[in-house]
């Protein structure tokens, strides 16, 4: 039977009586042209519901409905932007930086301690891991947990540049994480829309940076974005470069170029997917483009690691859940990047860094590589995963 | 027999009252005189009676039906300040049908507009539902409990018993079910009231037994639909295909809807308290924003059906709906 009801009926007075006709049987023939039969939003849910619930057991129940929520944003604020009182403005209504307030507590937390704790895999740990070593230039403003405020749209300054960036406050993780020092050149192999990018360049840290994305209409939104949020005068410095090519590309042409390489793969978005109808990725045209999501994301890895300097960082980071897209990737990457390439990649654990946020966000437990936030209905952000991996030859 | 016993002593009173309407009591001294003439309470005890025949209760007199000395002071207390015109007929209908004095009392204190009702309209009222298949024992019980059912008019009675009859198909006894344990279902408007069967019915897939078992009525639409939708998103609920299945077994209507939030939560939807309460605030706030958005869209209907398709699936989307017509 049919589920959304309606209490507006339409009169249908014919003869002597007055007819109530509920409204979804009103002869409308352009609704009935656009309605699909079965909804890709549907389909991805279905899929989620048979791997996720195998994968992360008790814990799906509450993921799905949070995903099935609203979620939460954080303004990722502009220090391009000439605006004097954009953080107390938004203090004042209640939101914090939680970057700044998890590193504090983090920092007094860590010179307390005396010893090591065991780790979980062979690899030594040294001292400097263990301290929150990240770009305090980075501010990201959220609502306390359980509070589902919402934020205006920023406004511009009198340069015409926005004050802040709406995102998912769990996107600016993989950029933390990545550690971007003074100096650095920066490659961001799937840089559209361009929250993650505008957050690289918050650190001010960055000597050049190259963003890019495959399809060119993306590509032109980044250029917008970068346009609304940074000033003339930063973008003629040509410390961005933007291109439009396939990412499987750069790692050939531009081998151990970079000090820093975030690959932040096209995926099956699931927030987006169990939300959104319109171009889901799980509808049945698509179908052949969303199996082979892994194998690209692979090649991506690995372009990404060619592209990586010697010691350099790479972070790869998606926005599913799926073992397959995250875990299974990174270790693949690995293996053939040794086999294949003879590249040596390091996984840099990320356990301190989860801790340090496990206030803000909800990560999972124990994952055999990287670190994954979960959505919660208190801490509604996410799905991300990331991976850190360091090159050593 | 406890009506029995009360309809004698009512034929008493109602001799008493128009043969002689000054109580005559030998038994109750501080408030009674024996003599045919105004009485006038003693001073010292507050309170006052003034005489008009037939038509006012007097202390002697709700002494007589059983009130002890301070519920009888607090009865006529109500019905002077009520002033209502035929309090000894209302407390007629009352004792008619077998309550005792104290539960008349919290009666009066729960909806003192009792005072002010006809005697005869509420006796009508009252033979009204006992038509209506609610039995002696129930019938007390929920006058008990639900006073102000007395004050709704037989028409209105009838009117939701139509509604539920008629457009909701529930059978006669599970109407009566339905007043005996959801009383507050008399005053609802109907819309409402039918809005939320079709929620249980479409959007649930419950049918009419159950939703009697289940006491639907009781629960204000809102949190029928944020318990619902909780389990819902959380996949512990499906709504039946046209076949009437699922792919998985939904909990039955009684146990999600009968139970404490604690037992909810902790049995049912196996979640926190703090998530059940952020998502409440979430569900308030989406359904006043498709409110919004009905008032919007209703104007403007060929043109953006794509984008309130759109939204409207974000709002509904949440859970197998393997069959849309």
């Amino acid at each position: 039977m049919a589920a959304s009801v309606l209490t507006r009926f339409c009169i249908n007075k014919s003869k002597d009586s007055i007819r109530f006709i509920q409204r979804r049987y009103r002869v409308k023939t352009k609704w009935a042209a656009t309605r699909p039969t079965f909804p890709a939003t549907e389909l991805a849910l279905h899929n989620f519901d048979t791997s996720y619930s195998i994968q992360l057991r008790d814990l799906w129940p509450s993921i799905r409905v949070a995903m099935l929520s609203e979620q939460k944003y954080g303004a990722l604020i502009n220090s391009f932007s000439s605006a004097p009182n954009v953080i107390t403005e938004l203090e004042a209504q209640g939101c914090k930086d939680f970057i700044s307030i998890d590193c504090t507590r983090n920092e007094v937390h860590q010179s307390s301690l005396d010893s090591m704790t065991p780790h979980r895999d062979s690899t030594e740990l040294d001292p400097a891991a263990l301290q929150p070593s990240m770009s305090p230039d980075i501010k990201c403003l959220v609502f306390p947990k359980g509070d589902i405020s919402r934020f205006n749209p920023a406004r511009p300054d009198s340069s015409g540049i926005l004050g802040y960036y709406l995102l998912d406050a769990a996107s600016v993780l993989p950029v933390l994480a990545l550690d971007v020092q003074p100096g650095h050149t920066v490659l961001d192999l799937c840089a559209a829309p361009g929250g993650k990018t505008l957050a690289l360049l918050q650190t001010h840290s960055v000597n050049h940076l190259w963003a890019n994305d495959l399809s060119g209409s993306r590509t032109m939104r980044l250029r917008r974005t970068l346009q609304s949020y940074l000033p003339k005068e930063f973008l003629e410095e040509n410390k961005i470069h933007i291109t439009s090519t396939d990412g499987r590309q750069l790692g050939m042409t531009e081998e151990k170029s970079f000090e820093r390489v975030l690959v932040d793969v096209p995926c099956t978005t699931d927030r987006h997917s169990a939300m959104v109808e319109e171009n889901n990725i799980f509808k049945r045209s698509r179908t052949k483009e969303r199996q082979k999501l892994p194998l690209l994301q692979t090649q991506l890895l690995l372009a990404g690691i060619q592209a990586t300097r010697r010691g350099g960082n790479i972070v790869y980071s998606t926005c599913s859940l799926s073992q397959l897209q995250n875990e299974c990737v990174v270790q693949q990457a690995i293996s053939l990047a040794q086999q294949e390439l003879g590249i040596t990649m390091q996984v840099q654990d990320l356990r301190w860094f989860a801790q340090c946020f496990s206030d803000t966000f909800h990560f999972a437990p124990q994952l055999s590589v990287g670190e994954l936030v979960l959505p919660h209905l208190c801490a509604n952000f996410g799905p991300i995963y990331m991976c850190k991996l360091q090159r050593m030859n | 027999m406890g009506t029995h016993v009360c309809r004698k002593q009512m034929l008493r009173w109602m001799w008493r009252w128009s043969v002689c309407p000054v109580a005559v009591s030998r038994g109750h001294m501080p408030f009674c005189s024996t003599q045919g003439e105004p009485h006038q309470v003693n001073p010292s005890h507050g309170g006052q009676v003034t005489h008009r025949p037939g038509n006012q209760l007097s202390l002697c007199s709700l002494l007589e039906m059983g009130f002890s000395e301070t519920q009888a002071k607090e009865m006529h207390e109500g019905a002077t300040k009520s002033r209502g015109k035929h309090v000894p007929s209302v407390m007629t209908a009352l004792l008619l049908l077998g309550l005792n004095p104290s539960s008349i009392l919290k009666i009066m204190q729960k909806c003192p507009e009792v005072y002010s009702l006809k005697g005869a309209d509420l006796q009508q009222r009252i033979d009204h539902l006992r038509k209506m298949g609610l039995v002696e024992g129930s019938l007390q019980r929920m006058i008990s409990h639900y006073p102000k059912i007395m004050l709704l008019p037989v028409k209105r009675v009838n009117m939701v018993s139509r509604l539920l009859r008629e457009k909701c198909l529930f059978t006669i006894h599970q109407v009566t079910d339905i007043l005996r344990d959801s009383p507050e279902v008399l005053e609802e408007d109907l819309a409402q009231l039918e809005y939320k069967f079709q929620y249980a019915y479409f959007r649930m897939g419950v049918r009419q037994p159950e939703m009697v078992k289940a006491k639907l009525f009781r629960l204000p639409l809102s949190e029928l639909r944020c318990r619902h939708c909780f389990l819902e998103r959380r996949g512990l609920y499906q709504t039946p295909d046209k076949k009437g299945q699922t792919l998985i077994l939904n909990p039955a209507l009684k146990d999600v809807l009968c139970v404490s939030e604690e037992n909810y939560l902790t049995q049912v939807a196996m979640a926190t308290a703090e998530e059940f309460h952020v998502f409440r605030k979430l569900m308030a706030r989406e359904q006043e924003e498709k409110g919004r958005e009905d008032e919007y869209s209703s104007d403007e209907d060929e043109e953006d059906k794509d984008d309130v398709l759109h939204r409207r699936k974000h709002h509904w989307n949440t859970g197998y709906k393997k069959d849309r017509k």
